[in-house]
């Protein structure tokens, strides 16, 4: 097909505000599917990403549309995920898109991720073309919607598509609107092979399938390519597109979108945003924007049976197969055994992590509480990234401590403001602006540290607004900081893995938040536990898990035996999701506690 | 292990009525005052004590346990009590036992229960405070206690056992004190005294859950539980069994069949019996029992389910087990796993094992943190 009649867009949205029933709506509308094969949000294949109704990996489908002119067009849907932990991803995949749809939901509004990703597109020079969504709903306000997107994000809106991906109304018109201001591709068949790889996906058949936009040349089954960051040379054994099933075909050319596998045994050598080339007549300049993601959020992740160690190994390289921005090295800890120190794009994408771990490898797991990577630099001169709170250094030798810092975008009712300003200023944030978005919204802006997003900053935005603050932010850089180690001690004994690294100032305050949290978590046992939190030698609280009394079934006759024999094997089976840490036994969520302490 | 077969040792029958279900009640019962059902199913049991065939103790002991026997109409009861003596299942006891609620007798049932054979009574009391009674759905009142006992004194009862309960809602150390004093005031030969389980299912459980009623704190059904020992004690009533006291000689028969893992027959809707390997279910529904009385679901156990079994049964008597007793009945010896099994429980000072008595048994701690112990063996 003509390069004039291809369209490769993208949906950006805030979560919740239909991205998924909207895409699944174009798809079925396209004929790409039957009925019959069209299971709802068919594009959110993992089972986590449907019950979390969020996208993880990128998607990719292409489609023909036979528009109103008559002429028939290639829709290529690039499908992102919506949060901010995969915003290197969103970025990648809408860098191979010359346009996008912005969905927002008819009665909510612009939300903060909304703003990010309309950002991005913009960053990326796509054409967007404003849905609004949801217009079946009684609360829909299009117009209102409508003046915001003018207002806030200043982009015309007049002719805005009115939908709703429920009902089916308008979707024809977002066709439409498709074919007619996402502007087709420009790029030269003839020159050599210039193409952006958007996502990777790692098949045991194929090896690593990668997800590619041509912008110059072609790309068919035989050739030698080049991956221009990493260098790495492959021979391409099959190229295809997603109808959203695998077809493979003949080529694929510039402007067009689909995949190509070439015997690639992991995703880090074939990273996304790298740049794909002809290994045997190379483009001169690879395309923009190509860098390693970098982990921003580290936590330990360990078998509660010392034994399934290897698996936990094994499971880890599977899902790194898949996962380039997924790093592991191994570590131990005294309480914990061994296990391995991860680190992750953000706290989504470990909390993902981790239940794949759990659901798909059947393994059991303890995870102590995620941190940031601290940037300690010694007094003599040395500086060193610490990724583990147990390897905090003695104060002795640290000259100061840099932490990461995000900008944060916060969008609340107005009246909120107050209370989210006064969170944000305890979690250490630092005032920057303030816009009134209408009469009734506010957005916020404010520089946070990474740690105290990840504490508990949006779980308490939520609370305290009833759920209408949105947040998104993105990391600014280092900054110079206070912070001390606290130690957790249970009968005496310090436990490396509930250690914490906190602000000095709130030391004390975590600190008994912490013990209080720990004695409601760890269950009474034979004997008196104390548990303290100490900043070096110095103990600054205590409490005491009380000593077990009772622990026998009362009655047990004839017909009671089966059932007190079964109920004494659910409890060993919940013993074993227990870890013994000396002569005490902690519940898995007892090294998440600090994580809670104020719930 | 070696397969043989054992007799039974005890005949448990039961008798799903009640006039009302107390709220923390999760065994099977229902509430009916309906006579010809219960007719009915009196004949259901008949039915199925005449058609069951087992190689019994002639001393095997009698249990009528429910729901509320003591509200079966006494035809029914006679039946049930003949066919056992027919069948061969009630020969000459070593115990005979009723279960009566306080709120169901009077004299004209207890002699008849007399004249039937029973030796032993036992009352569901729980309580001697009315409103601790009230709260959890009893149908009597103290008073009504006190005449039961009265009356079955009088017809010539020796043996009466009382159940009580402790950690109710809306008790108290001093309420609870007053419960016991009264007991001991009876001078009565035995008593069941069990901690309140929240049962899941139970209308209790609900409650508790929706904060309608609010259960005394851990610490304070601990205290109770200290305090009674000695109280009981004193009393002349020795623990043998972990919620069970009697004056020396009167221990439950029958419960000693249970807890020695010994085989037992069990009739009626769903009722349960084992013969030492296996372990058999009457349907629970009266309805369902009545069409076909000899529908059983049956629980095969494996080894491990035995010897878990036999281990956490016996060690619940104070007297504790001696382990060859499992070789003589089972070909294994499990001397040397069990204590393996159990050194931290040892060092623990939950258990102790006299290796010259071959005794093995709870400690005094170990009595109230069983559960530690056996789950162990599971």
């Amino acid at each position: 097909m003509e390069q004039s009649h291809i369209r490769n867009f993208s949906i950006i949205a805030h979560i919740d505000h239909g991205k998924s029933t909207l895409a699944d709506r174009l798809i079925e509308m396209t004929g790409t599917l039957s009925k019959r094969e069209m299971q709802e949000q068919i594009l959110d294949s993992m089972d986590l990403e449907k019950e979390r109704g969020i996208t993880i990996k990128a998607q990719a489908v292409r489609s023909i549309y036979k528009a109103r002119d008559g002429e028939e067009y290639m829709l290529n849907f690039i499908d992102t995920p919506g949060h901010v932990d995969f915003n290197y991803e969103v970025s990648r995949a809408l860098a191979a898109c010359e346009g996008a749809l912005l969905v927002i939901d008819a009665t909510q509004g612009i939300e903060a991720q909304t703003l990010a990703n309309v950002y991005l597109a913009l960053d990326n020079d796509l054409e967007i073309i404003p849905v609004i969504n949801k217009i079946d709903l009684p609360s829909a306000d299009p117009e209102k919607v409508k003046k915001e997107i003018e207002e806030v994000i200043g982009i015309d809106a007049s002719d805005a598509v009115l939908c709703s991906a429920k009902t089916g109304e308008g979707i024809e018109d977002v066709l439409e609107a498709i074919v007619k201001c996402v502007p087709p591709p420009k790029g030269s068949e003839n020159t050599s092979l210039k193409a952006l790889v958007f996502d990777s996906k790692f098949d045991a058949y194929k090896g690593v399938m990668l997800y590619i936009r041509l912008f110059d040349g072609v790309i068919r089954p035989g050739m030698k390519i080049r991956m221009m960051a990493t260098g790495a040379v492959f021979d391409v054994t099959e190229v295809g597109v997603f109808k959203p099933n695998i077809i493979n075909v003949n080529e694929l050319r510039a402007g067009q979108v689909g995949f190509f596998a070439a015997s690639i045994k992991t995703v880090k050598e074939a990273r996304v945003g790298d740049t794909v080339t002809d290994a045997e007549n190379p483009t001169d300049k690879p395309l923009a924007g190509y860098r390693k993601a970098t982990p921003m959020v580290f936590c330990g992740l360990y078998p509660v049976e010392n034994a399934e160690y290897d698996n936990l190994r094994d499971a880890l390289e599977k899902l790194q197969l898949n996962d380039a921005s997924l790093v592991f090295e191994p570590e131990t800890s005294v309480a914990l055994g061994f296990g391995f120190r991860c680190g992750f794009l953000g706290l989504l994408h470990m909390d993902v992590i981790k239940e794949r771990l759990g659901r798909e490898y059947n393994l059991n797991l303890i995870t102590t509480a995620p941190n940031v990577v601290y940037e300690v630099f010694y007094t003599n001169g040395d500086v060193n990234l610490i990724e583990n709170p147990c390897l905090f250094p003695d104060p002795n030798v640290i000259d100061h401590v840099e932490e990461p810092f995000v900008n944060a975008t916060i969008i609340v009712p107005k009246d909120y403001v107050g209370p989210v300003m006064e969170l944000s200023q305890e979690k250490r944030g630092i005032y920057d602006n303030m816009t009134y978005l209408d009469e009734n919204r506010v957005m916020l802006h404010y520089s946070l540290p990474l740690a105290e997003i990840i504490y508990d900053y949006f779980d308490r935005l939520k609370s305290m607004t009833k759920g209408y603050a949105s947040l998104d932010y993105e990391l600014s850089g280092y900054k110079d900081t206070n912070l001390v180690k606290v130690d957790i001690l249970l009968n005496g004994e310090q436990v490396d893995a509930l250690c914490a690294i906190v602000h000095k100032e709130s030391a004390q305050r975590r600190g008994r938040a912490l013990v209080e949290r720990l004695r409601s978590l760890i269950p009474r046992q034979q004997f008196q536990i104390p548990v303290q939190a100490a900043i070096g030698s110095k103990i600054i609280a205590r409490e005491d898990v009380a000593a077990l009394r009772k622990d026998v079934l009362a009655k047990c006759y004839g017909g009671d035996i089966s059932r007190k024999r079964k109920l004494l094997e659910k409890q060993k089976e919940g013993k074993k999701r227990m870890k013994q840490v000396g002569t005490v036994e902690l519940p898995q969520e007892a090294f998440m506690a600090i994580l809670q302490m104020d719930k | 292990m070696i397969k043989k077969s054992f007799k039974v040792h005890g005949v448990y029958v039961h008798v799903p009525f009640c006039k009302r279900k107390c709220l923390y009640c999760d065994f099977f019962s229902c509430a009916s005052d309906n006579t010809e059902l219960m007719l009915q199913y009196a004949d259901a049991v008949c039915c199925q004590i005449e058609q069951t065939q087992a190689e019994v103790t002639d001393y095997a002991t009698i249990y009528f346990g429910g729901g509320t026997p003591s509200i079966l109409p006494v035809d029914g009861l006679i039946r049930i009590v003949e066919k056992l003596k027919q069948c061969g299942f009630w020969q000459m006891p070593k115990e005979a036992t009723i279960e009566c609620n306080p709120g169901t007798v009077d004299l004209d049932k207890l002699q008849v229960y007399r004249q039937l054979g029973f030796d032993r009574i036992s009352f569901g009391v729980q309580s001697f405070n009315n409103n601790e009674l009230q709260i959890i759905g009893r149908i009597h009142n103290a008073d009504d206690a006190l005449t039961a006992v009265a009356l079955a004194k009088a017809v010539g009862f020796k043996r009466i056992n009382v159940d009580l309960i402790y950690g109710l809602p809306l008790q108290n150390l001093n309420s609870f004190q007053y419960s016991l004093q009264q007991f001991c005031s009876l001078n009565l030969s035995h008593l069941s005294l069990y901690s309140l389980i929240l049962e899941d299912g139970t209308s209790l459980k609900t409650m508790v859950d929706n904060g309608q009623i609010k259960m005394p704190d851990e610490n304070l059904t601990a205290d109770m539980d200290d305090w009674v020992q000695k109280f009981l004690l004193q009393h002349g009533y020795k623990r043998y069994e972990i919620s069970n006291y009697a004056k020396t000689g009167e221990e439950s028969k029958h419960n000693l069949v249970y807890w020695n893992y010994l085989p037992y027959i069990g009739f009626g809707a769903g009722a349960t019996g084992f013969d030492g390997w296996t372990r058999y279910k009457g349907v629970e529904n009266i309805g369902q029992y009545i069409q076909s009385p000899l529908a059983v679901e049956k629980e095969h156990l494996t080894c491990d389910n035995i010897y878990s079994e036999f281990m956490f049964m016996n060690l619940r008597k104070v007297d504790g087990v001696r382990l060859k007793e499992y070789k003589e009945r089972y070909g294994e010896d499990i001397i040397d796993k069990t204590l393996t099994k159990i050194n931290t429980c040892i060092e623990d000072g939950l258990v102790e094992y006299d290796d010259k008595k071959d005794v093995l048994r709870l400690t005094e701690r170990g009595m109230s943190l069983g559960d530690l112990v056996f789950s162990k063996f599971v």
